[in-house]
């Protein structure tokens, strides 16, 4: 709990920019970040929020897919030349594709809109929190529930008894969770394991998906730490 | 009529013009009289010249008439003209005069050069004459047939290629019937339309349906009026067949019974081309109706999805935010904003259902089948609902060695959100709701079932159509048609849904899945000194 308050105020400095054109969708995100105590950045176009993001060096980014001057990707293109902070993607419902592209573009999460208020500040408070891990050496030992991983000595142990994976599990589970938090498309994922010849093959992908939620998780059909994004990819969360 | 008969004469005698004179085809009788009229003529016209003229170029002009006779009246008048000329020469002009007797033999030679000049003449004639005929007459056929190709062309309705065709046929074969029976979309000849206006009789019927089958020229006389026999065409498009033209003919006209068949069979060709441009014209028309449409009903889905949506992301936010205003809201304020923002997310529920119906009513929905494991979009479905299912426990059996399916994860998902949101709200709190896979056949059968109340029965089959609820008046509130998406989703991957109250209580849906052949995943060995 006192790790959780350090990490609120610490958090509570951070500069959060908002790029949508919706008015009144600016109006009730930017009063849930207040009462984070963020400091907020508004734009309505990809141009304001390139200029502003430019400017201001903010820690995070909420971008709207849907913007008067060109769609999220583009702003996502662009930014990601420079700029390796966090991008939280608001975007409607039945636009996988939109929401594929941005995230393949360099985006790091999604939220479907309408949204929870609650839910958008937790991905905030996530994808803060993944950035400034960015940030510093990643530790060779991680551990959720009662699974632990060393890639330092390449072992994962549940219950203190070692896991037998083979290298594609392995490779698969060390990629997602050193990107927790992050939404990964089937693309990226099968790019990185398989190669860029097997982008159209994503039942190998979910095959060895489900090949890991059956030997980490307690239950596979309800997994809490390897999580679906239909349609788009997978989310690890600690 | 010995004007007449001049005048045809004279035509060619002055050799001009090689136009098939009158008198040719006069009766036998007048060019008979004609020839003799000529030969008498050209007598006493010669009568006069007698003493001034040297006897052999009497003799020429002789010839000449009989060359004239025998060209313009045909062989056996020139005959005769020769054999009269003859006669009159040697009687009025040859020594002894008014006798037919002959003093000189070499009159016998003269008298059959005539009779021989007058026979070529006149074969060579005729034969020039039948050549011409035919010329003419092909030379009617290729412009009726011309005619028509040019009608085809320019035809943009089967009303206007009827009209043509009765024209040509009426005016080249005399066809006394010009039916053309089209098949329908399902390959049946339609007899009776607005345009053959009274269907032929049942036996007649047989035959124009073996034609179209076959691809057949018939020809039969029963069906026809007297004097008269029908013929059958096929009309053989590129592609297929096209339809059968039937033509009632004069039986009679056996003269060019070749040309005649050649005729038909380019017309009916030139036919079967233009049913066909129009039969592609209308398939072309309603693909581009059908694109427009579809178009235009996925830009207004879309828009009304954004604008609809917007004011309620707003509606939801702004709800939400109102709890973490400052200074906190009284308890009695607090539950309203809660309760406003629990309705805006079911208003939400409702467009979203209403959106997704409309999508699947347009039967154009493009399903993205992929080969995953069943037990993934399950997961991510009961991750979805969240909070819908509140206290109620979820059972997942699927076994671990169920085979990947093809689906289109994204309605997958809605499917088991709608069954497992339907199957916690019809269920008491903290009871369990159980979701079972297996293989049965070739499918995979899907069950999901709660210890609620079970569907009423009278209306178990009713509840999968759009917009009915099992209750008139239910206790739990919801919109009744994500059975209905359900249904259309499943439907649309080829499976079965339906709805059971099994014996033990409770309520089940039970659904199936094509199974198909999944793809093969290598396995991967687990090496030595790798991870472990």
């Amino acid at each position: 709990m006192i790790a959780r308050e350090t990490v609120v105020s610490h958090e509570s400095r951070a500069t959060v920019l908002l790029v949508e054109d919706e008015q009144e969708i600016r109006r009730f995100v930017r009063t849930a970040l207040h009462s984070e105590h963020y400091r907020v950045l508004e734009a309505g176009a990809i141009r304001d929020g390139l200029v502003t993001a430019g400017n201001e060096k903010p820690d995070l980014v909420i971008l709207d897919l849907g913007l008067p001057d060109g769609d999220g990707v583009q702003f996502m293109h662009d930014f990601r030349h420079w700029s390796p902070v966090p991008v939280l993607v608001l975007s409607a419902r039945s636009a996988e594709k939109e929401k594929i592209a941005a995230l393949d573009a360099g985006a790091d999460d999604y939220l479907t809109k309408p949204f929870a208020v609650g839910e958008l500040l937790a991905r905030v408070r996530a994808l803060l929190r993944r950035g400034q891990q960015l940030q510093v050496v990643p530790e060779a030992h991680l551990s959720f529930s009662d699974v632990s991983v060393d890639m330092a000595r390449r072992v994962v142990t549940r219950h203190a008894e070692p896991v037998h994976l083979t290298p594609i599990e392995y490779r698969l589970l060390v990629l997602l969770v050193t990107n927790a938090g992050k939404v990964m498309t089937h693309r990226h994922l099968l790019r990185e394991i398989w190669g860029a010849g097997q982008a159209d093959n994503s039942h190998y992908l979910r095959v060895y998906v489900g090949h890991l939620r059956q030997k980490l998780e307690k239950d596979p059909a309800q997994p809490q730490h390897i999580l679906t994004e239909t349609a788009v990819g997978y989310r690890f969360v600690f | 009529m010995v004007t007449g008969l001049m005048a045809g004469i004279r035509l060619h005698a002055i050799g001009v013009t090689m136009q098939l004179p009158l008198d040719h085809n006069a009766h036998p009788v007048l060019r008979y009289a004609g020839a003799v009229l000529t030969a008498c003529l050209c007598a006493i016209l010669c009568l006069p010249l007698l003493g001034r003229l040297d006897l052999a170029n009497i003799l020429m002009l002789f010839l000449l008439a009989v060359a004239i006779t025998a060209a313009g009246f045909g062989r056996g008048p020139g005959i005769l003209a020769a054999c009269l000329s003859v006669v009159l020469f040697d009687f009025l002009f040859v020594e002894p005069r008014f006798s037919l007797a002959v003093h000189d033999g070499q009159y016998v030679v003269t008298f059959v050069v005539m009779l021989l000049v007058a026979i070529l003449i006149s074969h060579l004639s005729s034969l020039l004459r039948e050549q011409l005929h035919e010329a003419q007459y092909r030379e009617q056929r290729t412009r009726i047939l011309y005619e028509c190709a040019r009608h085809f062309a320019g035809a943009m309705t089967r009303t206007q290629i009827d009209e043509t065709l009765h024209t040509c046929l009426s005016e080249s074969v005399h066809a006394s019937r010009v039916a053309v029976y089209l098949p329908d979309e399902q390959e049946n000849l339609v007899f009776a339309d607005s345009v053959n206006r009274a269907a032929p009789s049942v036996p007649e019927k047989l035959v124009i349906q073996t034609t179209y089958a076959s691809g057949q020229k018939q020809e039969i006389s029963e069906f026809a009026a007297d004097g008269f026999r029908t013929v059958y065409l096929p009309l053989r498009g590129a592609t297929r067949m096209r339809g059968v033209l039937v033509l009632d003919l004069p039986a009679n006209r056996e003269d060019h019974a070749d040309d005649r068949q050649y005729f038909l069979e380019a017309l009916s060709s030139l036919l079967a081309t233009a049913l066909e441009r129009l039969h592609f014209v209308a398939v072309a028309q309603a693909a581009e109706l059908g694109m427009q449409s579809e178009r235009l009903r996925g830009s207004i889905l879309s828009s009304i999805s954004h604008d609809i949506r917007t004011p309620l992301t707003v509606l939801c936010g702004l709800a939400d935010t109102l709890q973490l205003t400052q200074p906190e809201l009284s308890a009695e304020t607090r539950d309203i904003a809660e309760s406003l923002r629990a309705q805006a997310f079911r208003l939400h529920g409702m467009v979203d259902n209403l959106l997704d119906m409309a999508r699947l009513q347009s039967g154009k929905v493009q399903l993205k089948r992929e080969w995953q494991p069943l037990e993934e979009v399950v997961g991510a479905s009961i991750h979805v609902l969240g909070n819908a299912l509140s206290s109620r426990v979820v059972q997942v059996n699927i076994p671990s060695d169920l085979p990947l399916v093809q689906f289109d994860a994204v309605l997958m998902e809605r499917v088991f959100c709608n069954l497992l949101e339907n199957a916690a709200k019809y269920s008491p709190q903290d009871s369990t709701i159980t979701l079972a896979a297996a293989v049965q056949g070739d499918a995979v059968e899907i069950s999901i079932s709660n210890a609620g109340d079970g569907f009423p029965a009278d209306a178990i089959r009713d509840l999968l159509d759009v917009f009915s609820r099992g209750q008139q008046e239910s206790p739990v509130q919801g919109f009744g048609i994500g059975l209905s998406i359900c249904r259309s989703i499943i439907e649309a991957h080829g499976g079965r849904i339906c709805l059971v109250n099994p014996q033990e209580g409770g309520a089940r849906v039970v659904f199936t899945l094509p199974l198909g052949m999944p793809p093969t995943i290598e396995p991967e060995n687990v090496l030595p000194g790798l991870p472990t």
